[in-house]
């Protein structure tokens, strides 16, 4: 008689662990939204193939309502049913409570560390050939204007870094330049802070606005001097194709 | 079904000693300690009048703060690479009608030029933490900036949107009140809670708001003052909030989803056992 609850119920399991722990073995997490969309349809066929007929219907729905009437129990299972008529309303009230009390943390912030570029800076390539003068022209500055934030070792621990909040990049981080090309770069140095769109929000960024104060010939070799200190290389269009 | 009758009288009580436990662990004391690695400050509830004019006084002892690091201002000239103030510590307190926000930092010398600020979003629209200066892709809000300085001993009700557009309101609310004490300013910030003022940020309890500060530590080297204008050390956004009244009514919800609930049940457990019986 337990048998079609007791399938489901590895049925249900099953698929749980199958999503959660063995899918990522082979691709990206499921978002935790998905899995319960995929358990809420597995839940459904199982309730359909239970409800087709009614022998199995008696089959699953049978030993849920004789648990529930409580009719011929004693021990374990008159606690056990107990327990559920307890535990039931109290989730009831705490589910209540969680939906109804206000939030005490503070707003979550959704930034995008790497928002689109403006259409104008996508595609652009550095104009200036990677020299050895042109790389260390590009460090010089780099110490000049971006070190007191970004670390004389591109690491993002320069001396006024503690402050920051979001903290300077560490371009020495696979994550953070290696994953953009040297156009998104120009981008971020020429427009700073105020040139992130709404997705940069809550718009936090320090970055000065450097095309009020440095040609772009510096921007560039400034990009170049970061690559080469931080033992980096841009992402380039070839890579992508 | 007296069985089932007595079950549920086991879930009333059990769910009324649940709801106690609820309205007891979720009543609004403030935490004992101070946060480490605060995103937020916390105007706490008082009853009465408010420190406003005491930055000493014991009312904030039992008040629990915030801290933050400081940064030199580095975003637009004229920058300054090394500042004075690393760090500063914010409490805060409210009664519904009336605010005060207590910052303290650490400076070694008491100078004419010392001062401090606090900075807030205004209105709907998100701006940037650097005077609300415009953004280049999406219009931002304004800031209002509450001012104070040794030097007058007063705090002041700015406003700004964007560079070379910061000026004093002309409507007055704030108020300022700083002592200087073995190398620590306190300063205290007081106001009404919500103002008449469009140009101000109204605070209502329960609602997030973003906060920044600025220090600037007016010591005299080599006859220049250090820190003045845009050298200061800066915060950018954190949140504040002033926190609400405790709100009851939730739980008269509470008691009427248990009541519901076990009322479910019994509807269920009698249909059952009058269908087995048949």
């Amino acid at each position: 008689m337990k048998g079609p609850i007791i399938s489901g119920a590895v049925i249900l399991a099953g698929v749980f662990i199958f999503l959660k722990f063995l899918l990522p073995l082979f691709t990206a997490p499921l978002p935790a939204s998905l899995i319960y969309l995929y358990l809420a349809l597995a839940l459904s066929g199982i309730m359909i193939y239970g409800t087709m007929s009614a022998p199995s219907l008696e089959a699953m729905m049978g030993p849920v309502y004789r648990f529930l009437s409580g009719q011929g129990q004693s021990g374990m299972g008159h606690m056990a049913r107990l327990a559920v008529l307890v535990m039931f309303p109290l989730l009831v009230g705490w589910q209540t409570y969680s939906s109804l009390a206000p939030s005490d943390l503070p707003p979550a912030e959704n930034r995008t560390i790497h928002p689109a570029p403006p259409g104008e800076f996508v595609g652009l390539s550095n104009p200036y050939p990677k020299t050895p003068e042109n790389i260390m022209m590009g460090k010089g500055l780099y110490a000049a204007y971006c070190s007191p934030c970004h670390g004389a070792n591109f690491d993002g621990k320069g001396t006024a870094a503690p402050g920051f909040n979001p903290p300077p990049a560490d371009f020495t981080d696979p994550g953070t330049i290696a994953q953009l090309q040297e156009a998104y770069l120009f981008w971020r140095i020429k427009k700073g802070g105020v040139g992130l769109p709404v997705e940069g929000m809550p718009w936090k960024s320090a970055m000065p606005r450097w095309e009020e104060e440095l040609p772009e010939e510096f921007i560039w070799k400034i990009i170049m001097g970061e690559y080469d200190g931080a033992h980096q290389s841009p992402r380039t269009w070839e890579e992508e194709e | 079904m007296l069985n089932g009758l007595g079950s549920l009288r086991t879930i009333s009580i059990i769910g009324l000693f649940g709801v106690l436990g609820f309205s007891s662990a979720f009543a609004s004391e403030p935490p004992a300690s101070e946060e480490p690695g605060s995103v937020s400050v916390r105007m706490y509830q008082l009853e009465g009048s408010l420190p406003v004019d005491d930055p000493n006084s014991s009312q904030w002892d039992s008040v629990p703060g915030s801290e933050f690091n400081l940064a030199p201002q580095v975003h637009w000239p004229p920058r300054i690479q090394e500042v004075t103030v690393k760090s500063v510590k914010a409490k805060g307190v409210h009664n519904g009608q009336e605010l005060a926000i207590l910052v303290e930092y650490d400076d070694p010398t008491e100078d004419a030029g010392d001062a401090a600020a606090l900075e807030f979003m205004v209105g709907d629209k998100p701006a940037h933490f650097a005077h609300g200066q415009e953004m280049l892709q999406v219009e931002g809000g304004p800031v209002n900036i509450w001012f104070w300085k040794k030097e007058s001993g007063q705090a002041v009700d700015m406003s700004a949107k964007g560079f070379k557009t910061l000026e004093t309101q002309p409507r007055q609310d704030v108020q300022g009140k700083g002592v200087w004490q073995n190398g620590t300013w306190k300063v205290v910030f007081s106001r009404l809670l919500k103002t008449e003022d469009e140009q101000d940020v109204q605070i209502e309890p329960g609602e997030w708001k973003s906060v920044a500060f600025a220090i600037w530590d007016g010591a005299i080297v080599d006859g220049l003052v250090k820190e003045k204008g845009g050298q200061k050390a800066v915060s950018t956004w954190w949140y504040i909030r002033a926190e609400p009244s405790a709100d009851n009514s939730i739980f008269g919800w509470v008691i009427l989803g248990l009541a519901l609930a076990a009322a479910f049940e019994l509807v269920i457990v009698r249909k059952l056992r009058k269908g087995q019986s048949v």
